[in-house]
């Protein structure tokens, strides 16, 4: 029913490109002939010379004590006024502007503002009193850091533009907001620093949201899907960040951010893959902390994509990578296991997807519960009964945590690795060597608005390797990615370049 | 435009071609020459920088391709000619590598013989990479420069201490062996070709020749020390120890607590291999589409990848043949295309310039 009831609200008549009168009744009939919805309510009232007044408003999305307070009330008190900017001008808020026919009016009141109507006024004057149900600026449970801000985005696209314009304070922040989704009417907005961000970027970004014709846009990831340079691609595309300290600093090297209404998710165009192994602390600590941050982080995706399937190859192939004390160990660990050593891993790796899947899905309470039962029955219990090895479990377990260093690469992970496995149980140790390359051939093909996927490593790009998995002091890192092709390259002014600056 | 590199060409030179040469050829070579195998490889080097001396002065006197540089000299039909030629040529040098790494990969990768189907789905990878083009190429050798760095000198690190460099003495032993092992190794040696493709395609830069032969001596530089390191560690069995790289360290992993880790470098290596062996297959559907531009590219990376897989299937217990006719008899082949042809391509530059004058004059 509520469905329906929403259905109903956002049924915008196409032919009401209607032009408002003067005569109150006739522009509240023609606004109501648009929205028929049950939740659009008309509240009429007098101005202080006894001239008819009307609000109409859209119940829930409205904060009702503003437009009282703030639109009703300072009418009620004085003569109407005789044109619609006398309207706008005897209000005590700022946010008004107005709508010269029906369709513009419903629109504006079915994202919340209110149309005022006053008899013998041309047009409706749009109040913004829209009532913004957001959750608070906290920090994001994806990105956690133990150092450095902890704000979060929201759901709210303006709060969100707040929060980057409470960072990047200069005039040259740009925010351009275009519209995408036939029904849902979702605000999206394009930020970036003029004449540091590509234009080329911009155009393209642009372009490609206009063109998106899709009749719901519920999150950013609908957009991201539009953005990506190859759709079907396992691999990310597009950068997406939950904190504006990080999509600041994105921008500020020359990115193109796309925020979405009701999405708390920002992404970030354009997208290397290194930027997924940066994390936002790395810039608060010593810079041979986060260089050893980031090479772990490394070497923990490495681990989680091989370690299983060069066990599986090692066993199936007899492998003589081990030494012969593990060897002895796993040999023992291994016996009498009815499963091949491929299938053994497939199938705890499916156990593990399922677990992680459920732990995401499952109400707090009863992940405890769950815990017991993945750690306990699963894992231990079937070790007992010999239906897997012990080593196989920790193998599992390992490479499922080490994906989670970089947790916005863990899906592709996850896909890439059970690929992996296969691979490694019918082909074996040169199996895995030939996916590799494929792998590495796709990713070094692959650009995105003209910036590679796997610069600054290939193309090697000397200069960008500074901010790669070395983290150089931010003393010298005076210049932006050069990859980003910004045409403001000085980023930090030193001594030295504000002489190169002068001649 | 299909672009690559200047640095990636260095790359390629200094990383990529010395991957392809650490395998079956030290042993053959040792066969040839025996403790002289260095200066046989030296000499197919010297040979190798004179040809990429030449292509690099051409590179120094046009920007246009060698493609181009043909038509403006012979016309179309030539140049259309002579690249297929050229096609033919570079699937022609890509097969013995391949059949070379087919028996590493089942010797070292596998303790039980696998089947040969476990070597095929290498050419569904070269498939993919011959539709890249040359900028993939390019990017190939920016990824194979840091996994050979690293796992070349760790090899080298963990063999050379249980290498006698006194059984590369005396020097000159051999006497004409050392001749005939150069001649016998010519096969080896057809990279010099490449840059004459790339002309055209990469955009030159202050000491483009130098930063090229300096790249070049460093790759030739790793092949001798791997060499020299070899005929160290094995000396009279050298000639035995097919799958040099597998070889090299294992007396100093094997009784470590660690085990074979040199395993690892040995895998990177095998990467960067698989990189290499792309390249010739690659330069094969890129002579291929520019001859013949309205051919969809995708047929000739088939058609090339399906030539190669069923020679390779065909060839499966021949390998020792292959090789005899290879070093033995087919020498002349390579001295053709990957030695005369770049030379010859030198008048053209010149050719270029008399036109000029003449519709000048005219």
């Amino acid at each position: 029913m509520f469905a329906a009831k929403l259905h109903k609200l956002g049924d915008v008549k196409e032919t009401s490109k209607q032009r408002f009168g003067s005569e109150l009744q006739a522009n509240l009939h023609a606004v109501k002939e648009v929205l028929a919805a049950e939740d659009v309510l008309v509240h009429e009232f007098f101005a202080g010379d006894g001239t008819r007044c009307a609000a109409v408003y859209a119940d829930g999305i409205t904060d009702k004590a503003a437009l009282g307070e703030l639109v009703i009330l300072p009418l009620t008190r004085r003569h109407a006024p005789a044109d619609a900017r006398q309207v706008c001008a005897c209000l005590c808020f700022p946010e008004t502007r107005l709508a010269p026919d029906a369709e513009t009016a419903a629109g504006e009141v079915l994202a919340g503002n209110p149309a005022l109507f006053v008899d013998g006024v041309d047009g409706a004057v749009i109040c913004g009193t829209k009532l913004v149900a957001a959750r608070a600026v906290t920090e994001p449970q994806t990105s956690v850091t133990v150092k450095g801000p902890r704000e979060g985005f929201v759901e709210d696209i303006k709060t969100n533009m707040g929060l980057i314009r409470k960072r990047i304070k200069t005039p040259s922040l740009r925010f351009e907001v275009l519209e995408a989704g036939r029904q849902s009417h979702t605000a999206v907005c394009i930020a970036y620093i003029e004449g540091i961000a590509d234009k080329t970027v911009i155009q393209s970004v642009r372009g490609r949201i206009a063109a998106i014709d899709i009749d719901n846009v519920p999150d950013s990831s609908y957009i991201s899907k539009f953005l990506m340079p190859r759709p079907h691609s396992l691999f990310k595309q597009v950068g997406t960040t939950e904190k504006p300290d990080i999509l600041c600093a994105k921008i500020a090297e020359g990115r193109v951010a796309v925020l979405s209404d009701g999405s708390p998710i920002a992404l970030t165009l354009p997208y290397m893959l290194e930027e997924d192994f940066q994390s936002s602390q790395d810039y608060f600590v010593s810079p041979y902390r986060a260089t050893v941050s980031r090479l772990l982080r490394l070497f923990a995706v490495l681990l989680s994509v091989f370690l299983p399937a060069f066990y599986v190859a090692a066993q199936l192939f007899k492998l003589r990578l081990l030494p012969f004390a593990l060897l002895l160990t796993i040999s023992g660990g291994i016996q009498g296991i009815p499963l091949s050593p491929g299938l053994e891993m497939f199938f705890l790796l499916i156990v593990l997807e399922i677990l992680i899947e459920a732990s995401v899905r499952m109400p707090k309470y009863v992940a405890l519960a769950l815990s017991v039962i993945g750690a306990l029955v699963l894992g231990d219990t079937a070790v007992k009964a010999g239906l897997v090895s012990s080593p196989a479990i920790i193998i599992v377990a390992l490479s499922g945590i080490s994906a989670y260093t970089v947790p916005d690469l863990a899906g592709t992970v996850s896909v890439v690795r059970i690929v992996y496995i296969l691979v490694a149980g019918s082909l074996g140790p040169y199996g895995i060597l030939l996916l590799t390359a494929l792998l590495l051939y796709y990713l070094i093909g692959s650009d995105g608005y003209g910036v590679p996927l796997l610069a600054p490593f290939a193309p090697l790009i000397r200069r960008d390797l500074r901010d790669a998995l070395y983290k150089a002091n931010i003393r010298d890192l005076d210049k932006r990615p050069a990859v980003l092709g910004s045409r403001n390259q000085t980023r930090l002014r030193t001594r030295k370049n504000k002489e190169n600056a002068h001649g | 435009m299909d672009n690559i590199k200047l640095r990636q060409i260095c790359f390629y030179f200094a990383c990529m071609m010395p991957a392809a040469k650490l395998l079956i050829y030290p042993a053959t070579l040792a066969y040839d020459t025996k403790n002289d195998l260095l200066l046989a490889a030296g000499l197919n080097f010297a040979a190798q920088v004179l040809v990429l001396g030449a292509v690099l002065w051409l590179s120094a006197r046009t920007d246009r391709t060698f493609f181009a540089l043909l038509e403006g000299a012979f016309g179309r039909l030539c140049a259309r000619i002579v690249y297929c030629l050229c096609a033919a040529f570079f699937l022609f040098s890509a097969l013995f590598p391949m059949l070379e790494q087919r028996v590493f990969v089942t010797q070292v990768l596998y303790e039980n013989v696998p089947s040969v189907l476990v070597y095929t789905p290498f050419f569904a990878v070269s498939f993919f990479a011959c539709l890249q083009g040359l900028r993939t190429l390019g990017r190939a050798a920016d990824v194979a420069m840091p996994l050979f760095a690293v796992s070349f000198v760790a090899l080298i690190l963990l063999a050379a201490p249980h290498a006698d460099f006194g059984a590369l003495l005396p020097v000159g032993r051999t006497g004409a062996g050392i001749f005939r092992g150069a001649l016998f190794g010519v096969h080896r040696f057809a990279d010099c070709l490449y840059p004459l493709f790339f002309l055209g395609h990469f955009r030159r830069e202050k000491k483009t020749a130098g930063k090229v032969l300096a790249a070049f001596a460093a790759g030739a530089l790793a092949v001798l020390v791997f060499l020299a390191v070899f005929y160290g560690i094995f000396e009279d069995i050298a000639v035995l120890r097919q799958n040099s790289i597998a070889h090299i360290s294992k007396y100093t992993t094997s009784f470590t607590s660690l085990g074979r880790i040199d395993f690892l470098f040995i895998f990177a290596l095998t990467v960067v291999q698989i990189f290499c062996l792309c390249v010739p297959v690659q330069l094969c559907v890129h002579c291929l589409r520019t001859a013949l531009p309205r051919v969809h590219p995708l047929f000739f990376a088939a058609a090339a990848n399906g030539a190669l897989l069923t020679a390779v299937l065909l060839l499966n217990d021949t390998f020792l043949e292959v090789q005899q006719l290879f070093t033995q008899k087919l020498w002349a082949v390579f001295l053709v295309f990957a030695y005369l042809l770049p030379l010859a391509a030198l008048p053209l530059c010149a050719a270029k310039k008399n036109k000029k004058r003449e519709d000048g004059d005219g």
